[in-house]
This record gives structure tokens, sequence and C-alpha cells, in this order.
């Protein structure tokens, strides 16, 4: 599939491989500035407590300290994730509400007077009850944790598509079936952690590991009160977002804070448990899906409940909470669909979005019902999906529209890649295979505030000698890989080597990028990248024309060559004025092709600096309803995966031998990252599957908060793997790309619960998959036999 | 999260050893690896003012011969032990152990001494050498002492070491023909695990290559401190090797174990778990006795 393309679609270098494999590349920890101060935060011991005294006296009066903050000296200006659910205040205001909240910064000479300065804070709590799940949180005369929200709701969704009376009246075969996931933790490598820059002109630059510049930009300017054109927020390398950092965090926030105070630099970090304290990583869902399917296995009818348990403040609750519900609208054909969500405070950290945000747990619920399905029907599980996929123009009852949809291709290479038919229903006790599919947006169709602005902005500039260009992007390289591909996208547009490329990224001076969330960049950067690329390819070879005297069309670039069609024309005198330029210099384009350089030079002294730029927002998506917006994308990936796995049936343990995953990214840029997507995906949602679990004691505080007792998976832990890369060409992508790396996710957790379950024949409806657990869930089933 | 501050003594001698302990009582601290003393301090959870270093005196660091045992030096990594071609037959049970510890870094730095005097009670090399017999061999102002080890272990953290006191050396018998060890290990993933439950067995066979002439099996993860299973062994003394008699000895460590329900897991799990590994562990033994 794909078109002839000379960069895009191979396996090139990344660009930051080399500095990254020598540690020479610049994280923020590794960032010192002139005069620098280091800041700390005090939170909350109280899971929820009325604050009745805060005394800084001590910690203001020890040498070294250079400034604390708590409530009383910050804005009181409620901030948050989305507009709608603005319920976060810089530092608590008479009441913490979980074991972590912000209470008081400071800032110091140096990390360790922070840390003393911290215990010198004398803060007067009078502990107040509390709710830690959600049945405590929506039982009558519960502690409430907002004023504004009552019944410790954040949102709730109900909505329904089609009649899902008439769904059920039509289905042979009704289910009912119920899923709990755990709350989880990004676990990436590098927490976050800032250092703002308050100049003497009044320009506050704030360095930060984030996945989203622009929003920080946005939030800092709010909460500062600073015009947004004096905030700018660069973001050096970063280990790692998977959500949890697609906010403004309170480093952000008090480092701005501090360094205004201060007019000093103000680094803050986050220790390991911090991350953990802190959290806007995946909720925990409780979900009811009750299905209806005819005899010969067509879905008639959805209806499906579900629980969040978020927390103490929204973070991206609500679109979580619509997520949960729209993303189970395809990739199958549903008719009708009801939905209801709600999402509930508890005392404790916020949850927020993670990789395949929202829809996750709902996959893993729908999917693994659907094998159950198969089962009592007596059809192959990918029958079953085969007969109601959707294809390449469907609509779902919900308005997302797929423009491309290889699922079929997906679910028929997953088959053939595990040899799934010599091996279903045909393996010995403790041996299973299971399978599952899945979609996820290829970026987001709205901002999360309302507006129209442009996603993404994108100027890429003809260096002057002619030779090389250099592309400016605010998009978010976090390590998934986005610079590469836009280097590459650019390479293609203009028709010229990846090697003729720089780029420069993640710095709210070079335009607007949303940032590295919902699986955005490639497509919607890459248009913004395609654009400018292609206007400064089309100046290039309009002054070109001129100067050769031949019609524009006549004239192309392609790997860094100028191809000119029909006749040979003399570009002699050119290649001459060239040559005269470089006098005495290697290296010189010889031969009987004008060369991308020669052209580009020859442009550059007749217009000037050759600028292009680009911009990208997605066209008017979705419905009217309330709540349309959530699931609404330019394009929608999907995916199948097939887990092989071998069930210790005397201990319960589950080993994942292997793992055949198909992706339909529309076209890939870089090959050798999209098959990274697919592995990193599959480990992550692994560990999902079978290990990951923050867990609280009965005070609110959380038990496993190091990487140590927070299991995520090693290398050891991984199958073997097997990626297959579908390209069924995305009319609204750049090249036809479009996502992978969020949608990835989706199949792998109900491809090993539907494996285990034919190793076993047990049916485990709660995550994660432990020895334990599993070896339970064998003694019931001998009980019950 | 930054270490509080301390200062660090290098002596050259287990006699300068002893004196620095002497001098600063409980406010001392000896460090081997780190990998445990480190990540407490930055916790706060410990806070000594004097740490002691051991990497100055000689002889911590091999494996030795005395009298018809081994002895193991403290400071050995839990990677050279896990390599070390001198422990064969049932000693191997602590280069499994130590094979399972942590990760490849971790194991790079922590020691069998620090392993043996942290006490924890799923410690992968603390198991192993309950098997083993391992006396603790401790120096101390009062001249040396030694301690069977599963009287050395009182409680999660806790020995009977004096805070005057270091673990010079730690003494194993022999290794004998026709003895062989086993290790399991039961964690949610491959590495970088605390055991949920772990056991070790060994066996000695007489030279009938049938006939268990000693037997000993320990348990990790179900109780306070490793322990070893004393139904276990006598239902293995004297027996005929094979599945019959590890299953019943797997029934008696099932029996012996005192485990509690945690948040990694409940007692009754654990409980079954001892069983499968304990039958695991002695049929690897029986089979590394055999030579196979």
């Amino acid at each position: 599939m794909g078109g002839d393309y000379t960069v895009v679609g191979s396996r090139a270098r990344r660009l930051d491989g080399p500095e990254k494999v020598t540690g020479k590349a610049v994280y923020l920890d590794d960032m010192q500035f002139k005069g620098m101060l280091h800041g700390a935060i005090l939170q909350s011991p109280h899971a929820h407590a009325r604050i009745k005294s805060i005394d800084t006296s001590a910690a203001e009066a020890l040498p070294g300290v250079k400034a604390v903050l708590t409530a009383g000296n910050v804005p009181d200006t409620k901030y948050g994730v989305s507009p709608a659910r603005y319920d976060e205040n810089i530092l608590a205001i008479d009441r913490v509400r979980y074991v972590g909240d912000e209470v008081a910064a400071v800032a110091a000479v140096d990390l360790e007077t922070a840390h003393q300065a911290l215990e010198l804070i004398k803060v007067e709590y009078e502990p107040l009850p509390f709710v830690l799940d959600i049945d405590q949180a929506t039982a009558e005369g519960a502690p409430q944790l907002h004023q504004e929200y009552l019944g410790n709701l954040t949102a709730e969704v109900h909505q329904e598509f089609g009649e899902v009376a008439r769904g059920f009246a039509e289905s042979d075969l009704i289910r009912t079936d119920t899923f709990v996931n755990k709350r989880q933790d990004g676990g990436f490598i590098e927490p976050p952690r800032s250092v703002a820059v308050h100049d003497l002109s009044g320009n506050l630059t704030l360095y930060s590991s984030t996945q989203v510049p622009h929003y920080v930009q946005r939030t800092i300017a709010m909460l500062t009160g600073l015009s947004v054109g004096k905030v700018r927020v660069v973001k050096p390398y970063v280990g790692g977002g998977f959500g949890p950092k697609a906010s403004a965090s309170p480093c952000d926030i008090l480092s701005s804070l501090l360094s205004m105070k201060t007019g000093r630099p103000v680094k803050i970090a986050m220790s390991r448990e911090q991350v953990f304290l802190h959290c806007r990583a995946r909720h925990q869902f409780k979900h009811v899906m009750k299905t209806g399917y005819t005899k010969d296995g067509i879905i008639k009818a959805l209806e499906h409940t579900c629980y969040l348990e978020g927390g103490a403040y929204s973070s991206f609750g609500i679109a979580t909470v619509y997520y949960a519900g729209s993303l189970l609208a395809a990739p199958y054909r549903l008719p009708h669909m009801k939905y209801d969500g709600y999402r509930v405070y508890t005392n404790k950290p916020a949850c927020g979005a993670q990789r395949g945000h929202g829809g996750v747990a709902a996959r893993a619920c729908f999917e693994q019902q659907m094998d159950l399905v198969a089962e009592e029907l007596g059809m192959d599980p990918i029958e079953l999906r085969l007969k109601n996929i959707m294809e390449t123009g469907d609509v779902s009852c919900n308005d997302l529209s797929m423009s491309s949809l290889g699922m079929k291709e997906c679910l028929e290479a997953v088959q053939g890649g595990s040899d799934w038919n010599a091996k279903k229903g045909k393996l010995p006790p403790g041996k299973g295979i299971g399978m599952a599919a899945g979609f996820f947006v290829s970026g987001a169709g709205y901002p999360i505030y309302r507006s129209e602005t442009f996603h993404c902005t994108v100027t890429i500039k003809v260096q002057e000698d002619g030779g090389t260009v250099l592309v400016k992007t605010a998009a978010a390289e976090i390590g998934q890989g986005s610079d590469t591909t836009m280097a590459m996208i650019a390479a293609e547009a203009i028709g010229i080597p990846l090697e003729a490329v720089r780029l420069v990224s993640g710095d709210t001076d070079y335009g607007i990028d949303l940032g590295a969330y919902s699986s955005r960049t490639t497509l919607m950067t890459g248009h913004a990248t395609r654009e400018a690329g292609e206007q400064v390819k089309e100046m290039i070879l309009t002054a070109l024309a001129g100067e050769l005297g031949v019609e524009r069309e006549r004239l192309d670039i392609k790997d860094g060559v100028v191809e000119i069609k029909g006749e040979a024309v003399d570009f002699g005198p050119l290649r001459t004025k060239y040559l005269k330029e470089h006098r005495g210099w290697g290296g010189m384009p010889s031969g009987d092709k004008l060369t991308f350089t020669e052209a580009a030079r020859m442009a550059y002294l007749k217009l000037g600096t050759i600028v292009g730029t680009g911009k990208y927002k997605p066209p008017v998506l979705g419905g009217k309803f309330k709540g349309a917006a959530v699931g609404t994308s330019p394009a929608y990936g999907c995916s199948a995966q097939v887990a092989e796995v071998t069930v210790d049936l005397e201990t319960g343990q589950v080993t994942v031998d292997n793992i055949t995953d198909a992706h339909d990214c529309g076209q890939a840029i870089n090959l050798t990252s999209v098959e990274a997507q697919m592995e990193g995906s599959v480990s992550m949602g692994l560990g999902e599957a079978m290990f990951e679990e923050v867990k609280f004691d009965d005070q609110g505080r959380v038990l496993n908060p190091s990487l140590g007792e927070y299991h995520i998976p090693t290398v050891l832990d991984m199958p073997r793997m097997r990626c297959i890369v579908v390209e069924s060409g995305e009319p609204n992508g750049p090249f036809g790309a479009k996502e992978v790396g969020e949608g990835a996710i989706m199949p792998t957790i109900p491809a090993i619960l539907n494996a285990v379950h034919d190793a076993t024949g047990v049916t485990i409806t709660e995550l994660p998959i432990t020895p334990e657990r599993v070896l339970m869930a064998l003694k019931q089933k001998k009980r019950d036999e | 999260m930054l270490l509080p501050r301390f200062s660090y003594h290098q002596p050259a001698s287990v006699a300068e050893a002893l004196e620095v302990l002497g001098q600063h009582g409980d406010q001392a601290a000896i460090i081997a690896g780190g990998t445990d003393l480190l990540v407490n301090m930055k916790h706060g959870k410990l806070a000594p003012r004097h740490l002691v270093g051991l990497e100055g005196i000689d002889g911590l660091e091999e494996i030795g011969a005395d009298n018809g045992s081994l002895v193991v030096g403290p400071r050995l990594t839990a990677s050279a032990l896990a390599a070390s071609g001198e422990l064969s037959g049932a000693a191997q049970a602590l280069a499994l152990g130590a094979a399972s510890l942590g990760s490849p870094q971790v194991r790079n730095r922590a020691t069998v001494g620090g392993n043996v005097c942290t006490a924890r009670p799923a410690a992968d090399m603390c198991v192993p050498l309950l098997v083993l017999g391992a006396k603790a061999l401790l120096a101390g102002p009062d001249g040396p002492r030694e301690l069977p080890l599963d009287e050395f272990f009182l409680g999660p953290g806790q020995t009977a070491k004096k805070p005057g006191e270091l673990l010079t050396g730690l003494s194993l018998p022999r290794p004998a023909e026709g003895s062989g060890a086993g290790y399991e290990k039961l964690g949610l993933r491959k590495a970088l695990e605390i055991a949920l439950v772990n056991v070790a067995a060994a066996i000695w066979l007489e030279p009938d290559g049938k006939t268990i002439k000693q037997a000993k099996v320990a348990l990790g993860a179900v109780a306070p401190v490793p322990m070893l299973s004393p139904g276990a062994e006598a239902a293995l003394t004297g027996q005929t090797a094979g599945e019959e008699a590890f299953a019943q000895a797997a029934e008696a460590a099932a029996t012996d174990a005192k485990p509690i329900s945690d948040h990694r897991g409940s007692a009754q799990y654990r409980r079954e778990v001892v069983q499968v590994l304990t039958r695991r562990a002695l049929g690897q033994a029986w089979q590394a006795a055999l030579g196979q």
C-alpha cells in the first residue's frame, strides 16, 4: 500500500538516538542556571482534613530559605484540565483532600535546606471523615469533597443511540458481564520536574518535563496573570509521559510562582514517591455490559454502565468518563448503544488520562464478553468478529466516521501470523490462545479548551546556504519519535534526503502545538509539516522555473535532485554561479542533474530567506448531542492481537509466551518507530493485565509508591512479539498516516484474558491476573463441577 | 529523599572495625552493597550518624575452607555467588538463590552478608543458607562466636547480632557427593521481585543413590523470619527419594508455614504455594543430587 515514497516508510535512524544512547541528551535534571534555587513541596499526610492554621515563620527564618508559599500568598484562581471543571487550587485552601495534596512550597539555596524548611512548617490539621472507594463516596451521608459537585460526582453521562430496547428484542443471546481494572501509575522513567526562570524583562521561561507545552503555557499564564506571550514553555528531552504529563504539574506552577517571587531560577523535581502521590494516571473502572447478539453472532445492542474511581480532583476525568462509553461504538457495527457513566470523587490522588484514554478497561470487558458469546454460539472468536467489523466508510451510531479501517486485514494478519487455526481449541491443558481487537482515535477532534485554534503550526526555513532546511515545531518529542517522524515528513514533502533536515521542537516560541496526547502528532503535526514543506518546495521550484525559463509543471525535486521533465535544460550558468561562490570548497555539485542545494540557493538569492508555514485543524466532526466531541477524530487506527499463554495450573501463574500484533497505522512513516510503539503498547498492556495496581491502606496512603513494589514488566516478562504493520492509507492523514501510539494497547488485556480462559476454562473479570486470582478461580471451577 | 549527613569510616581490619563500632554504638551502621541501607536512609527510616564500610578489610570477599567447612565471605556479591564454581552439590542452593535476587544491577552490589543481616522474611540468600545449615561467624568485643542461622534470625529486620558485632563469614558444610539443591520462587514478575513465597531444598543421598540420608527444606515469606521446616525434614529422612516422599514433605512444609495475609497475597494462597514449591524444589534437588 501507499505511494512511491523515498523517506516515508523507511527505517530511518532516530534523530535523537545517538545523543540518548551515549548519555549526552540533555534532560531537565541536567539543566543548570546561574543562581538557581531548589524548590520543594509540602504535601498533606491526611486523606481529608481541615487546615486550622499554618505557621511558616520558622521555615522563613531558616538561613538559605528564599521564599515560602502557602494558599495565603498565591492566587486563589481555580484551575484544572477541562475549563468546565476547574476544581484545583494552587495550594490547599482551608482543606486537603488526599494524602499528597499540596499545602506549601519553599525555595532555598539547596535541596537540603528546602527539605529542612518543609519540616519547619507547622500545619495544624483537623482530620475529617474520608471516602476511599466508589461505594463509600456514593453512600448516603458520605463526606463531600467539593461543595460545587455534590454527591461526589465529577460528571455523569447518559447517552442512548438508536433504540436499545429494540436491539435487545431482536437478540437471541443476551449476556451481562462485569469487569474491574485497577488504578495504574504511568511508570515513565523521568518523574515530572521543572525549572522556571523569571527574567528582568518580566518574561517567564519554564523548562518542563511535559507532554503539552501549549497547555502548560496557558495554565501558567492564567495562574500567574502574565500574558500568554510572556510565558514561554520549553520541553527538553523527556523520559516518557503516557498521559499523566498532559497537564500543568505542581512543579510547573510552583516553580513559576517561586521564581517570580524570588527573581531567581527555581527548580522543582518530583521524587518517584511523589509521582505516585500525584498520579493523574489510569482510573479504576468498573464496567457492567449487557449485550445482545443474534444466534448468527450479529451484535444488536449494548447497555453499558461504568463507574470511574477518580480521586480528589477532576483532571481529565470528564473526558475519561465520556471516552469510556463512546469508544465502544466501533470497530464493530453496533446499531443501538446506551451508556451511563459516573466519575466519582474519592480522597485519593486524582486520576487522569493514560495511554488508550478511557477505553482500555471498556475494551477489555467488551472483548472478553465477545469471546464468551463466541463460546456459547459455538463460533470461532475471529469469525464472530469478522461478522461484525466495520469497514472503511462506515459511521458508528455515535457519529464516529471510519475514513479508513483495516480491521479485516488486522484480524486476518494475526490469524495467519499466529497459526491460529492450528492452535485454537487444540492446545493441551495449561496452554491457551486468545485474541482481541481494538481501535482508537488518531488525535482528539477538539482542543481541551473550546477554541477554533489551529491544533498545530509548523515553520520550515530553508537555510540560506541552500543545503539544509530547518523545521520548527512546538510538537512534544517525549520519546515516541515525533522529531524523527516530522523530519521524515518534511524530507518527503520537499523531496530531499533526511540528512538535509534539521529540526527543533518542543518550544512554545516555535508555534502552536497542542502536544503529545490522544495519538495526534503524526496525523496533525504531520499535516502541518507536510504543508510547510510543500510550500517551500513550491517557492523554490517557482523561482527555478523563472530562472531557467521553463514551465513550473516540468520541475520536481526528488531525493535532493531537481528532476526536469521533457527536453534537457541548460542549467550551466546556475551551476557556475554556485561554484564561484564556493571556490576552493570540496564536495561541490557535479553531474548532469541540478541539486536541491543549488536550486534553493538560487531561490534565496532571488527572494530572500525562504520560509514555508503549515497548519492543521480537523474539520468539524461529530454529532450534536452532549459530549459528542469526545471520541471524534479525523481518523481511527485499529488493531488485533493474538496472545499465547502458559498457565501453571498448580500456582496459577500465567506466562505470556507470544503476542502476534497487527496494527493499521494507515501508512508507516518510520517503520521501526511503528513497531516500537506496538511493542511498547504490549508491554504497558501486559503490565496492566498481569501486575499493576496502586494499592492504598485504610488511611488513603499509597502502599507501594516505588517501582520495586509497583510492578511494571521487565524485559524478561515480555513475550516474543511478532509485529505486522497494516497500511490502509488514511485519506485524512499525511501520506496516508494515522495513529499507532495508543490504539495498539487496546487488544492486549482482553487477548491475554481470553488466552487464559482458553488455557484454563476460567474467566478472570478483575485485574491484575495474579497467580492467586487464577488459582482461586481454578479451585472455584473445580468446586462448581 | 536526600541522604542524611553521616561520617564514613573505612577500617583496614576487623579489629579496627570493631573499635569504630564500639565507639559509636547504635549510631553506627555497617555498609556493604548499600542496596537496603541507602534506600532506607533516603526514605528517612534510618539515620545512622556513622557508616562503616568494609571494603578496606582483606579476606571478606572470598570463599575459604576451614576444617571441613566452606567459609563464605560476607562481602561476596550475589553476582559472584551466582557464578561461583565452589558452590557445588547442596551448596548450589546459595548460588540459585543469589541468581534470583533483584536484577543484574542489584546483584552486582548486594552482598550475602547484607542479605543475612537485613533479615527479610523473603530474602533470596537467607532461605538457601538455612537448608545448608549455615552458621553466622561473628566477631565482637568479647571475641568471636558462632550462631546457627536459624537462631540468628529473630524477626523482620532483627537478628541476634549485637550492635558492636560484625559478621565476618558464613560457614557451610563442604559440598558432599550425592547432594543437590533446589530453589523455587514465586513472584509476579521474573526479575526485581520480592518473593510471594520462596522455598529452598537440599538433599543428601545415601551411597545407594535412592535413600535420603538427610534433607532440609526452608521457607521464605511465610513467617516473620526465613524458616526451616522440621516437618519436611522428618518426612524425608531415611525415605526413598521420589514423588511420594516429596509430596508428604510438601504437606508437612505447608503445615509448618505460618503465613499471614497482606497486600501481596493471602495466607491461604501462600500455604497452597508452599506445598507446590516444596515439591518442585525437592524434585530439583533430587535431580541435582543424582547429577542430572
